[in-house]
């Protein structure tokens, strides 16, 4: 596996049929054909969060107008200003923001730490712990719930953000442990030893060498314990009793009515709870490229 | 939370110490789990009230609002783990569950001289196997909504009284080019909910008081063949009836003016000025079968079995199901569920489009109170419903709930 | 501090705290399958062993027969359209040109969207009445009238799929987004030079390079949507007719609806065995292939 050359067969399966090179387009209809194909992408995977948006906007009277109609014929920020104006909503955004730095610092950490050494290093239980882990994941959740709240409520963890960051890590954990395996184990590992013969530590060699190359790896980690964290409902909802520590997602559901919903300001505060994330990963996606694989993929 | 509530409780009686003369009993700490509406902002009524009974018992309230959808899973987990509030706000259908595992404490000796202060339907969806489990915090059920403007022109003059003339306005107001349909009606869970009063207003029964399961009988087939087959034979129901859980799904084609007649409670009232500020609707008594019933909703408190402070919550389940929450969810334009709210001079106070439904509280009946009435609901009910609108013969289905409904009750 | 040790110290506080927090309530949930566990008895005490009792109840129910089905489609339907279409964006997105963040950031919105609004969103989107979507087949000239997606029993589960999908790939994308920014540059250049380019370089440079992070992807998502249960429970309850009732939301509604906590946690206890052994099988099978 850590091998990271062609294997020899498939090179020579390949090799005859490189003569009998098929025709290929021009490159700027390449090019128009992918721009086509991100746009018809981009549209299928935003248009419900532009529904979202429109829908938060739209005056209270549209909602249920037939045929619905793609554009806006009034746009009101009433919503929003509702939302926003009220103390709560700042009080779960801070609790959830609170959760959401601490338990994707540690789960990185930790992640880190494992995943790299079940790739590096061959030893016993090195593929069956992580397998075990993952076990834990793969009970229903729902059906925890009991069980769970017995167990916090014997530690004293009921109801206190804090008592939630183990439960998330545990949540998290296994998987991160397993993606960051995944990456590492991509990694040519000869490149640590030459540096390592070059007079690093093996500190020195792991933080200069192979982190920058496992960045990409890293990212995708933190970006899916930052999200599932951040939008993390059950656990939160039946642990969390006071009204001072709720997260973003529980006065989210307290928007959606026992009869009918006000959809405005629901939607509003999906726009709200989802902004943040997108603006962070805008800013983070940039990380997504490594040290080695830096460059583009010519298509 | 143990300090802190020592604290607070410390506090509360070093108050009342100092302050008046007299103490009632001591003074406690109650943690009350509300449904989130009632306590959506911290000016909601509900703290005002609060505050009014904290000051005249000395006892504190911890006040803690919990969604409706999620309110009968947590409950159930909190108290099965051995925790959970004091005080709790129940929807009326969740009372026999929780009260036939032992969660809820028996409050039927304190309930017995109040009982003439409550309406008769919601006071008895708190009372599971001869026991007042829970008290009506508010209560509703539901009318006829009818948009004016689609049944003038319908050629009909007023509003449907009885099942002919319901019948009959459906009908009328439905018109294929146009696309427009007499009535709109929920799906699964929500249609079976709408059903009931139909089911009893034919002289049906579902459960009947001495627990005999009814499903089967004539009454109740019959109601059940009324109400689908102004979808199946008439057409007269959109679309919308296949898949609408939500009350939304339900409102849609009445605020789109495409159905002239919607079956619901107060709570469509809101929804309607909403959407559609235009809209000409009025509301009506339920139509009336061989006799008046309307089906009631709406939440109850009641006190958890394990509460360390049991006199305390009953005081608060007192004070705030009690002549004063006529006032109290007046403000919230909810019906109160006490016998003052339903007097004639309490009713001319009410907003003209909520008189219609506390006009006919008198027809309002709760739903069985039988420990298994949840899965009665949705599974049974739910695929009544849903079968009977898919074509199925209603004979056999309801034959077929009758059997189920009755191997769930172990009959 | 010898070598050895080394791996099992930076092992240590991942395990510590998966197995402090999680190892009770597996064993419990497992248990009560075992037991006559309901509200009743559990509030009293007197849940009593009944053995294989549970498993046999949930045998027995006609439902549980079509839920088993409806897993079966909607875990293959999901697994394979997230992965193809979440390997299909990974490359799409893997090079650099004018524009590409603001691609890969649009692409990974929905997975940013709380799940629960998420939901409602779609369910208002194939609503009757109002839904969009409908309105914007009936346009396309694709429908002549709107369809109750979620309400026709032949249609209900399939279009809960693909809110599922919809909410899923950005995740299988990024993933494998970053797995090929980890592909040396050098083994690209090295396959250029020798003459391989579009179809064969992927298939036999970037594949082989990236199987490992798709294998876990695959058995990520495989889990995920096993245990997917907003999607299904806030558009259908599995309904109607349980036309969309998977082994997911029967245990809900055997748990939280009748209060039988036992048959709902046989039911879990059955999915978890499943998933449990799907997944070692197809994790030894991969190893077995890497040794090759």
């Amino acid at each position: 596996m850590d091998t990271a050359a062609i294997h020899p067969r498939q090179r020579e399966r390949s090799a005859p049929r490189v003569v009998k090179r098929s025709f290929q387009l021009p490159k700027p209809v390449r090019t128009a054909l992918v721009y086509i194909t991100l746009w018809i992408a981009f549209i299928w995977a935003v248009f419900p969060f532009y529904w979202m948006i429109a829908t938060s906007i739209r005056p209270k009277d549209e909602i249920f107008q037939r045929p619905p109609s793609l554009i806006l014929n009034g746009a009101t920020l009433q919503n929003y200003i509702d939302l926003l104006v009220g103390a709560q909503f700042w009080r779960f955004a801070m609790n959830s923001l609170l959760l959401t730095v601490s338990v994707t610092i540690i789960s990185v950490l930790i992640s880190v730490t494992a995943g790299y050494a079940m790739a590096r290093h061959r030893f016993k239980g090195s593929v069956t712990l992580p397998l075990f882990m993952l076990y834990g994941q793969m009970f229903p959740p729902v059906l925890l719930l009991i069980p769970f709240y017995v167990q916090l409520r014997f530690l004293g963890w009921l109801d206190s953000l804090w008592g939630l960051i183990p439960v998330y890590l545990s949540y998290m954990l296994p998987l991160c442990v397993w993606l960051m395996r995944g990456f590492f184990s991509q990694v040519p590992f000869s490149l640590e030893d030459a540096a390592r013969m070059d007079g690093c530590t093996r500190w020195q060699a792991f933080w200069k060498v192979i982190l920058p190359m496992a960045r990409p790896g890293i990212v995708a980690v933190a970006t899916w314990v930052m999200i599932h964290t951040w939008n993390e409902f059950l656990y939160a909802s039946t642990f969390i009793l006071s009204d001072t520590k709720r997260t973003l997602p529980l006065g989210l559901s307290g928007l959606i009515g026992q009869y009918t919903t006000d959809w405005g300001v629901l939607m509003a505060g999906g726009v709200l709870t989802a902004a943040p994330i997108l603006l962070v990963f805008f800013i983070l996606q940039k990380q997504l490229v490594s040290g080695i694989g830096g460059g583009a993929v010519k298509g | 939370m143990n300090i802190h509530r020592k604290l607070m409780t410390g506090a509360a009686a070093l108050a009342l110490g100092l302050g008046v003369g007299f103490s009632p009993a001591l003074a406690d700490n109650i943690v009350f789990w509300i449904n989130s509406p009632l306590a959506s902002s911290p000016d909601a009524p509900i703290y005002a009230e609060l505050k009014a009974f904290e000051a005249e018992t000395g006892h504190t309230v911890e006040l803690q609002p919990v969604a409706h959808m999620e309110m009968e899973r947590n409950l159930t987990v909190a108290m099965s783990g051995g925790a959970g509030p004091d005080v709790m706000a129940l929807d009326i259908a969740w009372v026999a569950g929780l009260a036939n595992a032992g969660l809820l404490m028996d409050l039927t000796e304190q309930t017995a001289p109040l009982a003439e202060g409550y309406q008769k339907g919601p006071l008895a969806s708190g009372r599971f196997e001869q026991r007042q489990y829970a008290l009506p915090l508010y209560t509703n059920n539901v009318a006829l909504f009818v948009n004016n403007k689609m049944l003038a022109d319908a050629g009909i003059d007023k509003a449907p009284t009885n099942w002919e003339e319901f019948r009959e306005a459906a009908i009328a107001m439905t018109n294929a080019e146009k696309g427009t349909y007499g009535l709109t009606f929920g799906g699964s869970r929500t249609g079976a909910f709408q059903l009931y009063s139909f089911i009893w207003q034919n002289g049906g029964e579902v459960i009947d008081d001495e627990g005999k399961v009814r499903v089967g009988e004539p009454e109740s087939v019959e109601a059940v063949e009324f109400l689908s087959s102004l979808y199946t034979e008439h057409k007269a129901m959109p679309d919308s009836v296949l898949t609408a859980n939500s009350w939304d799904e339900v409102n849609a084609p009445f605020i789109q003016e495409r159905a002239g007649m919607l079956v619901s409670g107060d709570w469509a009232i809101a929804a309607l000025k909403n959407g559609n500020p235009n809209l000409d609707w009025s509301v009506h008594p339920l139509p009336v079968g061989k006799q008046a019933a309307t089906v009631i909703g709406g939440y109850n408190l009641a006190v958890n079995a394990n509460t360390s402070v049991g006199d305390a919550s009953w005081q608060l389940v007192e004070w705030l199901t009690g002549p004063r929450s006529v006032e109290l969810m007046g403000k919230y334009n909810r019906l109160s569920a006490a016998a003052g709210a339903a007097a004639p001079e309490a009713i001319a106070a009410l907003p003209e489009e909520i008189k219609p439904f506390m006009e006919q509280a008198d027809a309002g009946r709760a739903r069985p109170v039988v420990a298994e009435w949840s899965q009665i609901h949705s599974e049974v009910f739910g695929t009544v419903w849903d079968s009977v609108l898919r074509g199925q013969p209603v004979a056999d289905v309801m034959s077929k709930a009758d059997a189920q409904t009755k191997s769930i009750m172990g009959q | 501090m010898g070598a050895r040790v080394y791996p099992y110290l930076m092992v240590l506080p991942a395990v510590l705290v998966v197995v402090g927090v999680v190892v009770y309530p597996v064993i419990s949930g497992i248990m009560t399958a075992f037991y006559d566990v309901t509200l009743r008895t559990l509030n009293t005490g007197t849940a009593q062993f009944v053995g294989f009792r549970n498993f046999e109840r949930v045998f027995a129910d006609p439902v549980f027969v079509q839920a088993s089905t409806n897993t079966l489609i909607w875990v293959v339907l999901n697994v394979v359209a997230q992965l193809g279409l979440g390997l299909a964006l990974a490359l799409l997105l893997h090079r650099a040109m004018p524009g590409i963040g603001f691609f890969r950031s649009g692409i990974l919105v929905p997975w940013v969207v709380p799940s629960v609004v998420a939901v409602l969103t779609w369910r208002w989107m194939y609503d009757p009445s109002v839904g969009i979507a409908n309105e914007i087949l009936l346009k396309l000239g694709i429908l002549d009238r709107y369809h109750p997606w979620l309400g026709d029993t032949a249609t209900s589960l399939y279009a809960v799929t693909v809110e599922s999908i919809w909410k899923g790939t950005p995740f299988v994308m990024l993933l494998l987004l970053a797995a090929l920014q980890m592909v040396p540059r050098s083994i690209l250049e090295a396959a250029s030079m020798d003459g391989a380019s579009g179809w064969r370089k992927l298939w036999y440079v970037i594949l082989p390079q990236i199987r490992v992070s798709f294998a876990i992807a695959a058995v990520l998502t495989f889990i995920l949507t096993v245990n997917n249960f907003n999607a299904i429970w806030l558009m259908t309850e599995g309904g109607p007719l349980n036309s969309s009732e998977i082994l997911f939301t029967l245990a809900y509604k055997y748990g939280f609806q009748r209060f039988d906590l036992g048959k709902a946690s046989a039911v879990a206890t059955m999915l978890f065995v499943g998933l449990v052994i799907a997944t070692t099988v197809y994790l030894k099978l991969i190893q077995a292939k890497e040794g090759d």
